[in-house]
């Protein structure tokens, strides 16, 4: 009894390192996607106008959505500053959400049936050059990895952050 | 005393209890085991698919990122749209040109343009190298790794973008080095500028494309470098697709500089004009003309439509491609669709699959291609990823 108590107990553990490695290769993959994912919002967000028009004025995209695919360019934030806490809750205009192939599924509130990742992007002006240069940062995270709202913004398991800055050039 | 063991054996009775017990519980071990183990035996394959995937990634992100990148310095710093277009969704080069062939879009291919960074700028000497092939060069002392067969780093192979002080571009390929002579033989399917301050730069050019072979059951993304070597970058990709989103506005005159101007570009983007009254005779345009301006009532217009009235990118669809106006003009073989000026931003979908044919089931939403696998615990299905990339100099001024 006691040797098949020891040779139970060896398999099961043995088991149980299955299992932690089948699950560190999905958050492996879980973590590839949210980079990939904030990657892509910072990708649509630098693509939106920031720059100058043909007489030299400033000229900013405040009303692009790119919570939906593909973006419309009404009924949207665009670049407009978010609130202070777009990357800590939910905040319509700087959120939308992703089911589990990556594709997007809107904005709102709150996270619409089959979301798989939330993505929330905050936009603020750098103090030092308010009127042409922007600070992006991005958050991809899952569904109830986080309690809402919550003032933690540092990158938690399987969540990615992604920071650029972005400046008006002259062309 | 009591003992705890005996001489005289086991009963018969006993012993089979024994194995009774023994073999329920290993049966139930091994029930457990058993698929956990066929599940943990496709780990190793699944993460070799999210490395592909990530190597993938990063292949391609990286140059679409750098895609547009111009002369870094000097008068005529800026975006190389103002001379090509730099994302072309063909393949370019020497060897199976598609322009050549007259195939001017494919799904699942792009071909990205760009001066690396700190590129040295070598002066041409010699006036219409166009009419010997050969160009004189100016090589500086301070130009980098100077070798028996490399002159300010161009060699046999190497592509070039010759620019002119009036801010006029072309393509060259470099088919031969005289050191000694300073001198650079070359290959143009465009006359190279002339006129003053002309220099030479470097200019990469990548082409990447899905390989599928049914016979040989070969599935690649491809790296080709527009000369002579196509290489795998990564193995079991079975899909690529690329699609491309527009600037809706198109080139316009920036308002206060002169046409005639000889520095810096007066566009928007995409090449300039010639002055009104002048005439580029590398194309076919009118006076004034070039392929994305057209004269109208003595005003220089844009040909390109506006695409749609708010500032968001649109998609731009295969027959946008291919339906010109063509720069420099129709009738160049190396021509290109005037709307590829006006790329912002691609999207990349790619798609691996298990390498192993025992870890894939049978083809359909699941597999791309079908395998030996019959049972779920040992299916690795394939992994899709899209992805976006606004190539930083193709972005400038917006």
């Amino acid at each position: 009894m006691v040797a098949i108590g020891l040779m139970t107990g060896a398999l099961l553990s043995l088991a149980q390192l299955f299992v932690i490695a089948m699950r560190t290769n999905g958050s492996s993959r879980n973590a590839t996607y949210a980079a990939v994912l904030a990657q892509q919002k910072v990708e649509e967000l630098r693509s939106l106008t920031w720059g100058f028009d043909v007489q030299g004025l400033p000229l900013s995209d405040t009303t692009t959505n790119s919570a939906v695919d593909p973006l419309e360019p009404n009924d949207g934030t665009g670049l407009s500053p978010s609130p202070a806490s777009a990357l800590q809750e939910d905040t319509p205009g700087y959120v939308d959400y992703i089911d589990a192939f990556g594709k997007k599924l809107g904005g709102g509130g709150r996270p619409i049936p089959g979301t798989a990742y939330i993505r929330r992007w905050s936009v603020e002006p750098l103090s030092s050059d308010p009127d042409d240069t922007l600070i992006i940062q991005v958050l991809v995270t899952r569904p109830g990895s986080r309690p809402q709202p919550t003032r933690f913004v540092a990158r938690g398991p399987d969540e990615a952050r992604l920071v650029t800055v972005k400046t008006r050039t002259a062309r | 005393m009591t003992r705890f063991w005996r001489d005289d054996g086991f009963t018969l009775v006993e012993m089979l209890v024994a194995s009774a017990i023994l073999l329920a519980i290993t049966g139930a071990i091994i029930s457990v085991l058993n698929p956990l183990h066929a599940a943990f035996g496709s780990q190793l394959e699944v993460s070799d698919e999210q490395q592909r995937l990530r190597a993938g990634v990063d292949a391609l992100a990286r140059d679409l990122m750098l895609a547009g990148a111009g002369v870094y310095a000097g008068p005529v710093a800026g975006s190389l749209d103002h001379y090509v277009a730099p994302i072309v969704p063909y393949r370019v080069g020497s060897v199976g040109d598609d322009p050549d062939a007259g195939i001017f879009y494919r799904s699942d291919t792009i071909s990205v343009m760009y001066v690396p960074a700190a590129s040295p700028q070598v002066t041409i000497r010699n006036e219409n190298p166009s009419s010997t092939g050969v160009m004189t060069v100016n090589a500086p002392a301070t130009c980098p790794y100077v070798q028996s067969e490399q002159l300010c780093g161009f060699e046999k192979g190497t592509r070039g973008l010759v620019i002119n002080g009036r801010g006029q571009g072309n393509l060259v390929t470099i088919t031969g080095v005289q050191v000694q002579q300073s001198q650079l033989q070359y290959v143009d399917t465009i006359p190279v500028p002339d006129g003053p301050g002309r220099f030479i730069t470097h200019l990469i050019l990548a082409t990447y494309y899905l390989k599928s072979d049914i016979a040989t059951n070969t599935y690649q993304l491809m790296h080709y470098d527009g000369y002579q070597t196509s290489l795998p970058v990564v193995d079991d990709v079975v899909k690529l697709e690329f699609e491309y989103y527009a600037d809706p506005e198109p080139p316009r005159l920036l308002s206060g500089i002169l046409l005639d101007d000889p520095v810096g570009s007066d566009v928007t983007y995409g090449p300039k004009p010639p002055p009104a009254g002048a005439d580029d005779t590398n194309d076919s345009w009118g006076t004034g003309e070039n392929c994305t301006f057209a004269l109208v009532n003595g005003r220089q217009m844009p040909r390109l439509p506006v695409l749609s009235t708010g500032a968001a990118l649109v998609r731009l669809l295969p027959e946008h491609m291919t339906d010109g106006p063509w720069c420099p003009d129709e009738q160049r073989s190396q021509r290109f669709d005037a709307d590829l000026l006006r790329i912002r931003r691609v999207r990349v979908r790619l798609r691996v699959q298990a390498t192993v044919v025992a870890r894939r089931g049978p083809a359909g939403t699941l597999f791309s291609h079908g395998g030996t696998a019959r049972d779920g615990e040992r299916y690795v299905p394939d992994q899709e990823i899209s992805f976006d990339i606004a190539p930083r100099n193709m972005n400038l001024g917006r």
